[in-house]
């Protein structure tokens, strides 16, 4: 196992450095079959850890890399921890990630840039497993900053795309204000506890239990404040409510990647964390509470802003978004099990998902606005049906009695019982806010289907589709790819009129190529089928944690505990909301566009995603950059160039002018200087 | 007493001689007022017993300055003519300040018969004295104690030496040398060689 | 009184005034045509001394054994330091003349014999122990030094300062007269230790005065702000050996002299000078790189930069510790290899009629006409900036150690700061030699003594220099130590 650890965090490094540095010189294929070829091969050898550990044959080891850091008290070395945990997310990542590498020869053909967009999507690799085998926190911070320079540089992958730079820097920004959190709590963890290992973090933490920490005249509990710390990191990497401004904007990066690192690996990195830390987040009461409220929070804000957006892989975004919440309240009511259990089936269909809406991207040339969809069902059936899996696995289909259902409705479903097993007001309040997001879930994940696959061809409005047409489709557009001008269209808030949708413009959408089939029927696998096979072992089984998560077995039995109706609530709402999106999207048309007339307000509130960059603009940019006026102008121009490099220049060069002009020739003045020098120096030392 | 009169007058003298110096517009003026100031040095060094010196100040300087006067006068490209007709302005303060070298040299005389001005050393004690004679001390301190001193100063005279003569002296080129007075040459010179007879044709030259 | 003591400790003196006479009786034998081997000889004679001096060297003498002349000489450790490098450097400045002179048919044979004098006379003034040796080898040098400004007699701009140079200093040796007559007369005395020993107590106002003057007169020589002004106009019109004999062998000794001084005699009233000598540093340094930024001629800026690095050397100075002295006789070594390299390099460039050239835009693009020599000024030139790679750095580097260990930290803030405008200029010739289109002006070859010359500071110059370090740093702490500065 020690060895096949190893091939499998260190190959895809070599293979984006093998592919990054070769880049144009070695070809698209060559760097598509390496990087491709070697994110298979790390895929295939984690699936045998995982295996083990489900069997129960392996148990955790640490494999050493390189000696890092001896100084002083700070002592902490390259290795690899391999655990039940860590086993999860590395079948999670490779799986997915090797996925996404063999959709993305079909995704990404007509881009020039294609060996560069391989070597990202590979380093990226290399660095969620660095996280995700981290034993101490510097490791793991290594692989926090890892991922976060892997997203900017995908996100912003179409460089020329003003939009996705942007995007790429919002994405940095925000998750350097949660980064900030992550290291001062690393700070401080190393602070109290004088390590940064990991284990030996997690077995001295009971006994910091209680002790408090005076802060700005208060007594704080220590635990609390490193914890609240700690998951300012994970709201940050996991876009919780707050600092999830990023994840929308992200999806201006190309599809796969808004499907690996967006939906299943990096932005579940602060899940990751907390279940890693779990027994250092048990011993802090105030900081778990926290990270339910955050949780129940976003999981209901994503949802409702879901709900009314056009872009297609802006809904998924804010599903993702609403889903991370999910786990993180399972988290802070303690049940780490579930919420891994959901963050491993949640990758599956997620990721199905964001590659059906690639997939369907792709069909529609660029076109990524649902408005200008419709009817696609017979158009691209296979994509159809794994949008379908991915859906019925998102909004939780299953029987309870049967004990059987696509994958969300085992993940989801114990996630809600937890919250109302707690048995805490916190946990009522969860579980309330949860049953309500999935409603809103089944809704808009529903909507998204019938707007896309049902209903007329609403294609002739498009501009990428009129671009087609005209342009011809089939031909690679190397000259004027679409994605160079794509920028978008003119949101605009009403729904188009009937009469409007009738033409396809004449434009045939077509099915895409095996290579983005292959990951989508794999995918749709592990939606329906994941759940049901593994949610024994993920919930119920304490010795496949095996102690790396904190287990809570009094709250395995209260959630298995909880009255019939809490079971079926998830059920319940998932109906509700499926019959509301069919009568509004398939029965009667009519009735959002009605909708938005009668609550004007609340749809501009959630379109504009409740104002938050709005709000952040006029708290946090504006003054940035008002500041950042004053300090560039007034400060650094106005002050230190024109006193520090500009003046110094200025006063050189005058200054050598007068030294030449001092220099006069005349002996006399020679002489006058001479004497005036003595009399200069006695006048200072008489005084 | 009679010391103490003499040494402030002589060390007035000297200061306001010197102050003339540099003050004084004309350079014959300026020459005058230096020979001043160097005789009242010279007295300052009577009165401290210190003879051989002030002879040296006297005879070295004052001399010496005779030449610089000269060397003043025609450097400075004045015109004779009318340094003639202002002897007549010159004269009065020539005839002040020899006057005034005259009682001094009087009052000097009579310091210098009441006995040296005992000089001090910051111990106080007084300054020991190797012989009688000034000449003898200064020799016998210079070719001992002072060797070395005395030997490097000689080089540097030397080196002026050097230097004037490589900066002024200058080889005349061949093309002048031939033209020199050879005495030999002219006293061996004889009818024979000296003279030839030659009977050129009508219309051409003769090649010397 | 040993005389036989004596006349040992003075042998290098002695050989040299012996040799000089004898070399003087052959030249005004033989006459010019005898330049050569006399200069030739001369160089051996300095080198004999080299040899001389090398024992004391070694071993760091001090101590009552070294005085000759109750006191008046002093053959110690710290002068014999000094001396190998005046006398390095006079053999490097008589290697030089020959080629230089004869190509402007000027060559005559007395350059050696004042150069020898010359050397004789800065060998005093590092020896001296005593205000009055002090002053004998001071204007043994000077007189020496104003014949050899003005040696091209004929050329206008030497003769100019040839006179320059005379005239201000007889200004200066009356101040440095002036002064220690002063320091007579409230001390009592003219020998350095009783002079250290009268002074411990508050000075007198005629005594401060009397070490100011001193001071001042001793600050003409070293070429210290504000008595600097003679040296652009010197260097530039003095013929280019005589420049880089002005820049090396006196002003070894004038600073070798000034931290005697200033460390035995006037020692105990370190804080009467130590402000002026800090002002005196910053000034140099400041001035003299302000000076060279706006130079056309090459040897005009290597006058500043000769401003600039005395302004350093007196940080070392201003430590007034024995670090400081050992600091500062580090940097003149330095000093002296990269400023003799300097001059060489310039000294070896000539346009198509034979004249020298010494204009910086006739320079411009001389990496392609003479590459090697171009890599060897811009060595040169980044190591008297101080850049770290070359060895230059090292001498800036133990100076403001030594500053900083002796609390003078802001000083040597400054310093580094004002070190930043000296580099502009060094990195302008570099500029011009390797980026500016070529004026194709430079042309000829050079001879074989100044490639040998140039090649030898160049490789001191290098990063190699750092091998030096700890043998250089071991003698300049016994030479330091050996000035006796304990009270």
């Amino acid at each position: 196992m020690s060895t096949s650890i190893l091939i499998i965090v260190f190959l895809p490094l070599l293979a984006a450095i093998v592919g990054g540095l070769g880049n144009r010189s070695l070809g698209n294929v060559a760097v598509k079959a390496i990087t491709t070829g070697t994110l298979f091969v790390s895929c295939a050898l984690s699936w045998p850890i995982f295996l083990g550990f489900l069997s129960g044959d392996y148990s955790a080891m640490v494999v050493p890399v390189l000696d890092w850091v001896r100084s002083g008290d700070m002592d902490f070395d390259w290795a690899l921890r391999v655990d039940t945990l860590t086993a999860v997310m590395l079948v999670v990542i490779t799986t997915v990630s090797a996925l996404v590498h063999l959709y993305s020869w079909g995704y990404m053909d007509e881009d020039p840039d294609q060996p560069r967009f391989f070597a990202y999507l590979s380093l990226f690799t290399f660095a969620m497993l660095m996280l995700v085998t981290a034993d101490n926190l510097v490791q793991m911070f290594f692989g926090w900053e890892g991922v976060g320079l892997a997203s900017y540089l995908l996100i912003g992958f179409w460089f020329r795309k003003p939009s996705a730079n942007a995007a790429a820097m919002k994405a940095f920004i925000v998750n350097r204000v949660g980064d900030l959190g992550f290291m001062l709590g690393i700070f401080g963890t190393f602070l109290v506890f004088g390590t940064t290992s990991i284990s030996a973090i997690l077995q001295a933490a009971p006994a910091m239990s209680g002790a408090s920490v005076g802060f700005l005249g208060s007594r704080v509990m220590v635990m609390d404040v490193l914890c609240i710390l700690l998951f300012i990191g994970a709201m940050g990497k996991s876009a919780q409510l707050g600092l999830h401004t990023w994840l929308p904007d992200a999806m201006e990066g190309p599809t796969p990647v808004s499907a690996l690192i967006h939906a299943a690996t990096m932005v579940t990195a602060g899940v990751f964390m907390v279940c890693r830390l779990s027994p250092m987040f048990e011993t802090a009461p105030v900081a778990l509470a926290f990270v339910t409220f955050i949780g129940a929070a976003t999981c209901l804000f994503a949802a409702t802003v879901g709900t009314v957006q056009w872009d297609i892989k802006r809904v998924i975004a804010y599903s993702t978004c609403s889903q991370l919440g999910y786990m993180f309240f399972a988290a802070g009511v303690g049940a780490y099990g579930a919420a891994m259990f959901h963050l491993f089936t949640h990758a599956f269909f997620k990721a199905l998902l964001f590659l059906g809406a690639g997939s369907v991207i792709h069909a529609m040339h660029h076109e990524q606005d649902m408005r200008y969809y419709g009817a696609l069902r017979k158009k691209i059936p296979l994509t159809f049906w794994a949008m379908m899996a991915g859906t019925l696995a998102i909004t939780g289909v299953g029987i309870y009695w049967l004990h059987a259902g696509f994958a969300g409705f085992h993940s989801k479903d114990a996630i809600l019982e937890a919250a109302f097993g707690r048995g805490t007001e916190l946990g009522q309040f969860a579980f309330w806010l949860g049953a309500f997001s999935a409603l809103l879930t089944s809704f808009y994940s529903w909507r998204l289907m019938f707007l896309t696959f049902w209903g007329k061809p609403r294609w002739a409005q498009s501009e990428h589709i009129q671009h087609a047409v005209h342009h011809g489709h089939d031909g690679p557009d190397e000259a004027n790819p679409a994605w160079q001008e794509d920028a978008g269209h003119a949101v605009t808030h009403d729904v188009p009129a009937p009469g409007d949708m009738e033409g396809t413009a004449g434009y045939h959408p077509h099915e895409s190529p095996v290579s983005m089939l292959i990951p989508l029927a794999v995918l749709s696998l592990g939606a329906i089928f994941a759940g049901w096979l593994f949610s024994e072992a993920f919930l119920d089984s304490a010795e496949f944690w095996d102690g790396s998560i904190y287990y809570n077995e009094g709250l395995i039995h209260a959630m298995h505990g909880t009255p019939l109706w809490v079971k079926l609530t998830a059920t319940i709402v998932m109906l509700v909301g499926l019959l509301i999106a069919w009568f509004a999207y398939i029965r009667d048309t009519s009735v959002p566009g009605k909708f938005v007339e009668q609550f004007r307000l609340l749809h501009a509130f959630l379109f504009n995603k409740w104002y938050f960059d709005e709000l952040y603009d006029r708290i946090f940019v504006r003054p940035a950059f008002w500041f950042g006026r004053k300090f560039w102008k007034v400060g650094d121009e106005g002050g230190i160039d024109r006193f520090g490099p500009d003046g110094a220049a200025w006063l050189v060069s005058r200054g050598s002018v007068g030294a030449r002009k001092f220099q006069s020739g005349y002996l006399y003045s020679y002489a006058l200087i001479m004497l005036l020098g003595v009399v200069a120096a006695i006048t200072w030392v008489l005084m | 007493m009679l010391q103490t009169i003499a040494f402030y007058l002589f060390a007035t003298l000297v200061v306001a001689s010197a102050v003339m110096v540099i003050m004084s517009r004309n350079p014959v003026h300026s020459v005058l007022w230096l020979i001043l100031s160097f005789f009242n040095a010279a007295g300052l060094m009577v009165l401290v017993g210190a003879e051989f010196i002030a002879m040296l100040l006297v005879i070295v300087y004052v001399g010496a300055v005779a030449v610089l006067f000269l060397f003043v006068v025609m450097m400075l490209d004045i015109d004779f003519a009318s340094m003639r007709a202002g002897f007549v302005r010159n004269a009065p303060l020539g005839i002040a300040i020899a006057l005034v070298l005259l009682a001094e040299l009087v009052l000097g005389i009579g310091a210098y018969r009441a006995g040296a001005l005992i000089l001090g050393t910051p111990d106080g004690t007084a300054a020991p004295l190797l012989f009688e004679s000034n000449i003898e001390s200064i020799g016998a301190l210079l070719y001992s104690r002072y060797l070395f001193l005395f030997e490097s100063a000689g080089i540097i005279l030397l080196v002026a030496m050097i230097g004037a003569i490589v900066l002024t002296h200058r080889e005349r080129p061949a093309a002048h040398r031939r033209a020199h007075q050879d005495i030999g040459k002219q006293v061996r010179r004889n009818p024979k060689e000296a003279t030839f007879n030659a009977s050129p044709e009508i219309g051409k030259g003769i090649d010397l | 009184m040993d005389f036989g003591n004596y006349l040992a400790l003075i042998a290098p003196e002695l050989l040299i005034s012996i040799s000089g006479l004898v070399l003087l009786l052959v030249a005004a034998w033989v006459g010019d045509s005898a330049a050569r081997p006399i200069s030739i000889l001369a160089a051996l004679v300095l080198g004999v001394a080299c040899f001389m001096v090398g024992p004391a060297l070694f071993d760091g003498a001090s101590g009552p054994d070294t005085n000759a002349f109750a006191g008046q000489f002093r053959a110690d450790g710290f002068a014999a330091f000094a001396k190998m490098l005046i006398y390095l450097s006079g053999i490097a400045c008589l290697m030089i003349a020959p080629a230089f002179f004869e190509r402007l048919g000027a060559m005559r044979a007395e350059y050696p014999i004042l150069i020898l004098f010359s050397v004789l006379g800065t060998g005093i003034m590092v020896s001296s122990g005593n205000l009055i040796t002090l002053y004998i080898g001071l204007e043994l040098n000077s007189l020496a030094a104003y014949v050899l400004a003005s040696f091209l007699r004929n050329d206008g701009r030497s003769a100019e300062a040839g006179l320059k140079y005379f005239i201000l200093g007889a200004l200066a040796s009356g101040i440095l007269l002036y002064g220690m007559s002063l320091v007579y007369g409230f001390t009592g005395t003219t020998d350095f230790t009783l002079i250290r020993a009268a002074m411990t107590l508050e000075l007198s106002t005629g005594a401060l005065f009397g070490l100011i003057f001193v001071l001042a007169g001793l600050a003409f020589k070293i070429a210290a702000v504000p008595f600097h002004m003679w040296t652009p106009d010197v260097y530039e019109g003095a013929p280019t050996p005589v420049t880089t004999f002005f820049a090396s062998a006196p002003k070894v000794a004038a600073v070798a002299l000034t931290v005697r001084v200033s460390l035995d005699a006037f020692g105990l009233q370190a804080d009467a000078w130590r402000q002026i000598v800090i002002f005196a540093a910053l000034a140099s340094i400041v001035l003299g790189a302000l000076g060279a930024i706006g130079q056309d001629n090459l040897k005009r800026l290597l006058a500043y930069s000769s401003i600039n690095n005395v302004g350093f050397i007196l940080i070392g100075l201003a430590a007034g510790t024995p670090q400081g002295a050992s600091a500062v006789l580090v940097y003149l070594a330095i000093y002296v290899v990269m400023t003799i390299g300097s001059f060489v390099a310039i000294l070896m460039l000539r346009d198509a009629d034979g004249n020298y050239v010494e204009n910086i835009r006739d320079i411009a693009g001389l990496s392609r006409a003479k590459p090697l020599i171009a890599l060897i000024l811009a060595g040169m030139m980044l190591s008297l900036a101080g850049l770290p790679p070359m060895f230059g750095f090292w001498g800036k580097f133990v100076v403001f150690q030594a500053a900083v260990q002796a609390d003078l930290i802001l000083l040597a803030a400054l310093g580094i700061a004002a070190s930043v405008i000296g580099a502009f200029y060094y990195l302008k010739v570099v500029k011009v030699m390797f980026f500016d289109e070529p004026a194709g002006v430079v042309q000829g070859r050079s001879e074989t003594g100044h490639w040998v010359l140039l090649i030898g500071t160049a490789i001191i110059v290098s990063p190699l220099g750092y091998l030096l370090t700890i043998p250089l740093g071991l003698l300049a702490d016994r030479a330091a130590v050996s000035l006796s500065l304990l009270p």
